[in-house]
């Protein structure tokens, strides 16, 4: 239907990084958001729009070629997971204001155009490619008390993967962080959602890695409270820095209660 | 140099104008804008531009690449503020444009010109910040209350390229060259072919949608012959139709000087989408059962968010066919390449922000219509018989386009903000490495004590890169 236009205008620069610890291959990569032609083939994969900012070549991943073991974030895969019933649909703030008025006007339009959740919350971990060892089930904690060692980090990024507006309605972003230090490393894989009136949410997904022994420790957690709860407890700054902090997914994610947690280990070597 | 001139000259390098100088330069703004109709007829030759956002830098290469007001005779299609760092200078410059050289620069509104919006998404924090009050954003949303809502220009040529090789389409890509030029297809069906025959079922069945009458003005009389006449119009929009909407001239009649409204005809003009999912919705039993009349109705649907109408291909067809119109140009999505034409180009979204929040890695563009050619006549009758060959109806040619695709501007010239400080950085670091060990599990009422704060031990002892 459409006609995507015949041209390769886009600067297809890969800004991502690379770092071997050992048998450890620490990867990230960072290119431009997919054009028509790729979006197109994503659409077909997932069966429903992809984020209006997809980058859908980005990924981080964390390869030990020798154990046969490797991690990746991407957004194919988390978006995979993102539901598509339209069962766990949010609606905007003045939805339902706007649904009166439509119905009273046009009550002949009726079709939802493939409902899902446009809001893209996904509980995605990480797409594991081992040949036979499960994490499992745990109560130990990230030891991050050797987080805390002033040792030097050798390699650090933000990697986005997808971001939506939620057409003006708030903010949907997954981005991945990771930090390589000579020992171990973390990383940190956030879902933030913000719909404005209605809702923050959060899914976090910590992935600790120990070079040596080949311990990994992954913790998920998901937090979430609604606009309102969030918006009254910040009744002691100053009106005109709450937009602002609105957005700051690190100060929000404080303010969160978490409504789920998991603890996995698996230990490779 | 008048005061304008030099609030120009300002605005140009990057520098904010005095409040008293915005205030002055929002007033003159309003008196022109209230004279204008809420559909501003534009007459081409006319560079189409979409979404800006406040990228200052992206608007100056634009310009480079566009040609400089008032040389060149631009349209902009709204989205002037939010998100990136220079909403404030580049409205500001858009407008004192358009008050120093009303007639070369058409300004229309976008959803991010509203009070609400631009509360959450930064020009309010932006102007708070350069001026250290809210009297700038104010003065700023009483003229977006202003802006019109749509634009329609008239008397756009059939071809781009030169005489010898004219071409329906032109793609320059960045660095100036030619990258694509498509012929127009004289095949009387033109663009739009009878690949899928549910697209023509809006354009008036057989011959009786001669072409004619003023464009926008929803009359389908007989041919005039007269240029300016005879060649459909391009309607501008910020978003897209509204199912209120069946005529550019109801358009006309709203009253636009207002907030913009969460719901109504003003609404769905800055909102809506065009989706191209709209017609697989239908089964293939549903297609085999209804008419093509009312597949037209399934050409709207509700966006799953709730609030918000997409509008399918029939639509878009059935309303250029009753208005006269030869193509619709729109902005409000982001696209990888800078434009992007649907519906067989009855449909095109122009993207102007590149790079957009300095951090998507896309071109952007602008739309180049150029002036009807004098002597080419036969090359541009619309309804002279060439589509009624087909006869799949009248096949109205959309106008020469030429596509302008440039990249941000270069990091040196962009003169971002600085970096954020180290010490932000890793607080943000640190708090991704916490893990609040008093929440795990347990919801804090209001009031509860927090865990102790580790945070400064934390940034003391990781503080090196």
């Amino acid at each position: 239907m459409s006609r995507s236009p015949p041209l390769q205008t886009a600067p297809n620069i890969d800004v991502g990084k690379s770092i071997t610890r050992g048998d450890w291959k620490v990867t990230t990569h960072k290119l431009p958001i997919l054009n028509s032609t790729e979006i197109e083939a994503m659409t077909t994969a997932l069966g429903i729009s992809p984020p209006e900012m997809i980058f859908g070549n980005n990924s981080v991943d964390v390869t030990n070629e020798k154990l046969n073991w490797s991690i990746s974030f991407n957004a194919l895969d988390a978006l995979e997971l993102v539901d598509k019933s339209g069962e766990s649909m949010l609606k905007v703030s003045y939805s339902e204001a706007w649904q009166k008025m439509r119905e009273r006007v046009h009550e002949d339009i009726k079709e939802i155009v493939k409902p899902y959740d446009w809001t893209y919350t996904t509980n995605y971990q990480g797409t594991v490619h081992s040949s036979d060892r499960p994490f499992q089930q745990t109560g130990s904690e990230i030891p991050f008390d050797k987080l805390k060692r002033p040792d030097p980090i050798l390699l650090f990024d933000d990697v986005v993967l997808y971001e939506d507006e939620l057409a003006d309605n708030g903010i949907s972003i997954l981005s991945v962080k990771i930090r390589v230090m000579p020992e171990r490393l973390l990383i940190l894989q956030r879902f933030f959602m913000r719909l404005d009136g209605v809702l923050f949410r959060l899914r976090d997904t910590r992935l600790f890695i120990e070079f040596e022994t080949g311990e990994i420790v992954k913790q998920y957690q998901a937090r979430e409270d609604t606009y309102a709860n969030v918006r009254s407890g910040l009744y002691m700054h100053p009106p005109e820095q709450i937009p602002s902090l609105l957005r700051d997914d690190s100060f929000i994610a404080e303010r969160l209660p978490v409504i789920e947690m998991e603890r996995e280990r698996v230990l490779l070597g | 140099m008048s005061d304008l001139d030099h609030a120009i000259s300002l605005l140009r390098s990057c520098k904010p104008i005095p409040e008293p100088a915005v205030r002055e330069l929002c007033y003159k703004a309003r008196e022109l804008l209230i004279e204008e109709s809420n559909v501003q007829l534009v007459d081409a030759p006319v560079t189409i531009c979409g979404d800006i956002h406040g990228q200052f830098h992206d608007l100056m290469e634009l310009f480079r690449v566009g040609g400089d007001v008032p040389e060149t005779n631009y349209l902009f299609m709204g989205d002037f503020v939010d998100r990136g760092f220079y909403s404030l200078e580049s409205f500001l410059l858009l407008l004192s444009l358009k008050v120093r050289y009303p007639d070369r620069i058409t300004l229309i509104r976008g959803n991010h010109e509203s009070r609400q919006i631009t509360t959450v998404y930064g020009f309010y924090d932006e102007c708070l910040r350069k001026y250290g009050s809210a009297n700038v954003w104010r003065y700023c949303c009483e003229v977006f209350d202003y802006l019109a809502l749509g634009a329609l220009v008239v008397g756009a040529g059939s071809f781009v390229g030169d005489e010898n090789e004219e071409c329906e389409v032109e793609v320059v890509g960045v660095g100036g060259d030619v990258v694509t030029r498509l012929k127009r297809r004289d095949d009387g069906a033109g663009l739009m072919n009878a690949a899928n025959p549910l697209q023509e079922g809006g354009a008036g069945g057989g011959d009786g949608g001669t072409v004619g009458g003023p464009p926008g003005s929803g009359a389908s009389g007989s041919s005039g012959g007269t240029k300016g006449v005879n060649n459909g119009a391009v309607l501008c929009v910020h978003g897209g139709l509204s199912p209120l909407v069946d005529s550019v001239d109801k358009i006309r009649l709203l009253d636009r000087k207002q907030e913009v409204p969460h719901e109504g005809a003003m609404c769905d003009l800055l909102w809506s989408d065009p989706d191209g999912n709209l017609f697989p919705l239908l089964s293939t039993l549903d297609l085999c059962h209804r008419k093509l009349t009312e597949l037209e109705i399934d050409g709207w649907g509700l966006s799953p968010r709730g609030a918000g109408f997409l509008f399918g291909a029939d639509i878009v067809k059935h309303f250029n066919h009753l208005n006269n119109l030869t193509l619709i140009a729109r902005a409000h999505q982001l696209v990888m390449e800078g434009f992007k034409e649907m519906f067989d180009s009855s449909i095109v979204t122009v993207w102007s922000a590149p790079n957009y929040c300095y951090r998507c890695g896309n071109v952007a563009a602008i739309l180049e219509l150029g002036e009807e050619r004098n002597g080419s006549g036969s090359g541009v009758q619309w309804s002279a018989g060439a589509g009624r060959g087909q006869g799949s109806g009248v096949a109205r040619r959309g106008p020469g386009r030429r596509y302008r695709v440039f990249e941000a501007a270069p990091q040196d010239s962009r003169g971002m903000p600085a970096k954020k400080p180290v010490a932000d950085y890793f607080l943000s670091f640190v708090n991704w490495v916490t893990f609040h060990p008093i929440t795990h599990f347990t919801y804090l009422a209001p009031g509860t004590p927090k865990a102790p704060d580790f945070k400064l031990y934390y940034m003391l002892m990781n503080n090196q890169p």
